[in-house]
């Protein structure tokens, strides 16, 4: 197969040199990624290696020192970024903003952006026009801010899947979601992504979840220590690389080929 | 009582002033804004003395400093490494210490000053009646063409930019609107009180409300009731304008609290 390197219109997402310094400490230096279009891949690393200010800098909230970050071959602009889905780890929402998940989801979409003065029933014609996939009627009463972690994880995928993105960006997507639920979520995110062709980013420390569902894996710690298959990132050299620790596999009862990943020595 | 002048500007002061406020209320509470609009009220004093110093209506250099100061917090929070608070706190005793140090080299002003501190809604006239409408106007016209952009950037801000709002023009919009509402808003209740009528309609609202709509409905609703029926009750009372208001506002508070916490039992599951 072609390296995708050389062939920039194949990218979904391209990462030159990227160097951040915050204060004094230089939280990235020099990150280098291709990121094919059209696959999940996993940008993974412990606390403190950088992943959320690389996502910063993805989603243009974070101006780096040096070096240029590329979404489908263009540099990040707000016309570039309605290309993109972003799904928060959560929302610093206050309980008591009664914002219903039908209202949260009226305000992505062109034809309910006036869900003020709209009608109910208007509200979700429109929206199960626009997502007729997804089964969120049960939710669409709910307050978002009430909603549990799992819940919510799907109503902001269905959000950003309200913009039309060609690419997903999920920050943490599982943490704080119990375990079927969060097998309940990686998989609607393998549907989406079969679905749609759409390139999924997932930013994550969770090294099962990375095993099972990522098509490509990118392990940072300042600057990218190791990339390839899951299989080539998962072996305990190239993670002690990323994470300065051993790894190692252990078989789980959720039945044979399904690996949980374990710290074992510091 | 109603073919008073004074009292039909009160009661028009009270009608837009109110909603007003538990409109932007709403978003001030969810944004966790309660304490920037003291700053703001409590600053505006320095505005009020220097007027008063000057010979000019004092309301026009209490809204210019009111800008200044929300315009002071927003460049001190991008340019220096403080917290908010210590921001905010440090702009509020700055400038009402200078405030309160203007009126003591004033002489003659005691009155002045209460009414500024308390708030004197019967004194106000046709031009700060005017000012008040045009301000309605334009908030309620910007607050409700920005709803959705509003929205969204109380849930997130990250998200907010990702869907392709400037965040910070937005936030920027908005400090500016409620710094104008709660300069506006002194005359109603007062510096020491001003904020409560942006907290307690959103309050009251989220007792009984389950959705947004609802919620920026009964708060526009409470801030109507509040401040009209806190003008009435003063009438008839002979009480103190602002505080009448603020209390009428926490009576309907206290009805949606009741409400709110027997419709929670009622279901509740009966234990066997």
């Amino acid at each position: 197969m072609a390296d995708v390197r050389f062939h920039p219109t194949g990218l979904a997402l391209e990462v030159r040199g990227l160097k951040v310094t915050l204060g004094d400490t230089p939280v990235l230096r020099g990150v280098d990624l291709h990121v094919p279009r059209g696959q999940i891949v996993a940008l993974i690393g412990p606390n403190g290696s950088g992943k959320t200010t690389l996502l910063r800098c993805l989603l243009g909230l974070q101006q780096p020192s040096e070096g240029e970050v590329r979404i489908f071959g263009q540099k990040v602009t707000p016309d570039v970024l309605r290309r993109v889905g972003y799904v928060p780890q959560r929302l610093a929402l206050d309980r008591s903003f009664v914002l219903s998940v039908r209202e949260f989801l009226s305000l992505r979409l062109e034809q309910t952006r006036h869900w003020f003065w709209q009608l109910r029933s208007t509200l979700d014609r429109h929206l199960r026009a626009a997502l007729p996939e997804y089964d969120l009627e049960p939710l669409l009463d709910r307050p978002v801010a009430g909603l549990s972690g799992g819940q919510l994880q799907r109503v902001l995928v269905a959000f950003s899947l309200l913009g039309k993105p060609e690419m997903l960006l999920l920050d943490e997507p599982t943490a704080g979601v119990d375990s079927p639920g969060e097998q309940s979520f990686y998989e609607l995110i393998s549907t989406i992504h079969r679905r749609h062709q759409m390139s999924v980013i997932l930013v994550s420390h969770d090294l099962s979840m990375v095993f099972r569902h990522a098509s490509r894996v990118y392990a940072l710690n300042g600057v990218i220590c190791c990339e390839g298959t899951p299989e080539e990132v998962m072996n305990a050299d190239s993670l002690k690389q990323a994470y300065g620790i051993h790894v190692t596999p252990y078989h789980h009862d959720h039945g044979p080929g399904h690996h949980h990943w374990v710290n074992i020595q510091p | 009582m109603l073919t008073e002048p004074y009292m039909q500007r009160a009661l028009l002061i009270a009608m837009l002033l109110g909603p007003l406020c538990g409109f932007l209320g709403v978003f001030v509470t969810a944004r966790r804004m309660a304490f920037f609009s003291d700053t703001v009220a409590h600053s505006a004093l320095a505005g009020v003395a220097m007027g008063l110093a000057l010979g000019w209506d004092p309301s026009w250099p209490m809204l210019g400093v009111s800008l200044i100061v929300a315009l002071l917090i927003l460049w001190l929070k991008e340019k220096t490494e403080l917290l908010t608070d210590t921001i905010m706190a440090l702009l509020m005793s700055g400038f009402m210490a200078a405030g309160v140090v203007g009126f003591s080299l004033l002489k003659g002003f005691r009155a002045e000053l209460h009414r500024y501190l308390f708030g004197d809604i019967l004194s106000v006239g046709p031009a700060e009646v005017w000012l008040a409408l045009g301000i309605f106007v334009v908030v309620n016209l910007v607050l409700f063409t920005q709803l959705s952009a509003l929205t969204l950037l109380t849930v997130q801000e990250d998200l907010a930019h990702v869907s392709g709002l400037s965040v910070r023009g937005l936030n920027f919009a908005f400090v500016i609107l409620l710094t104008l509402v709660v300069a506006i808003s002194i005359r109603l209740l007062g510096i020491i009180l001003v904020t409560s009528l942006l907290v307690i309609p959103p309050a009251t609202a989220r007792n009984l409300a389950s959705n947004l709509r609802q919620e920026i409905l009964l708060s526009l609703l409470v801030g109507v009731v509040g401040g009209v029926g806190g003008v009435l009750f003063s009438y008839q009372f002979d009480l103190p304008c602002g505080p009448t208001i603020v209390l009428t506002c926490v009576a309907l508070f206290l009805i949606s609290l009741a409400f709110d916490q027997i419709r929670r039992a009622l279901q509740r599951p009966v234990q066997s």
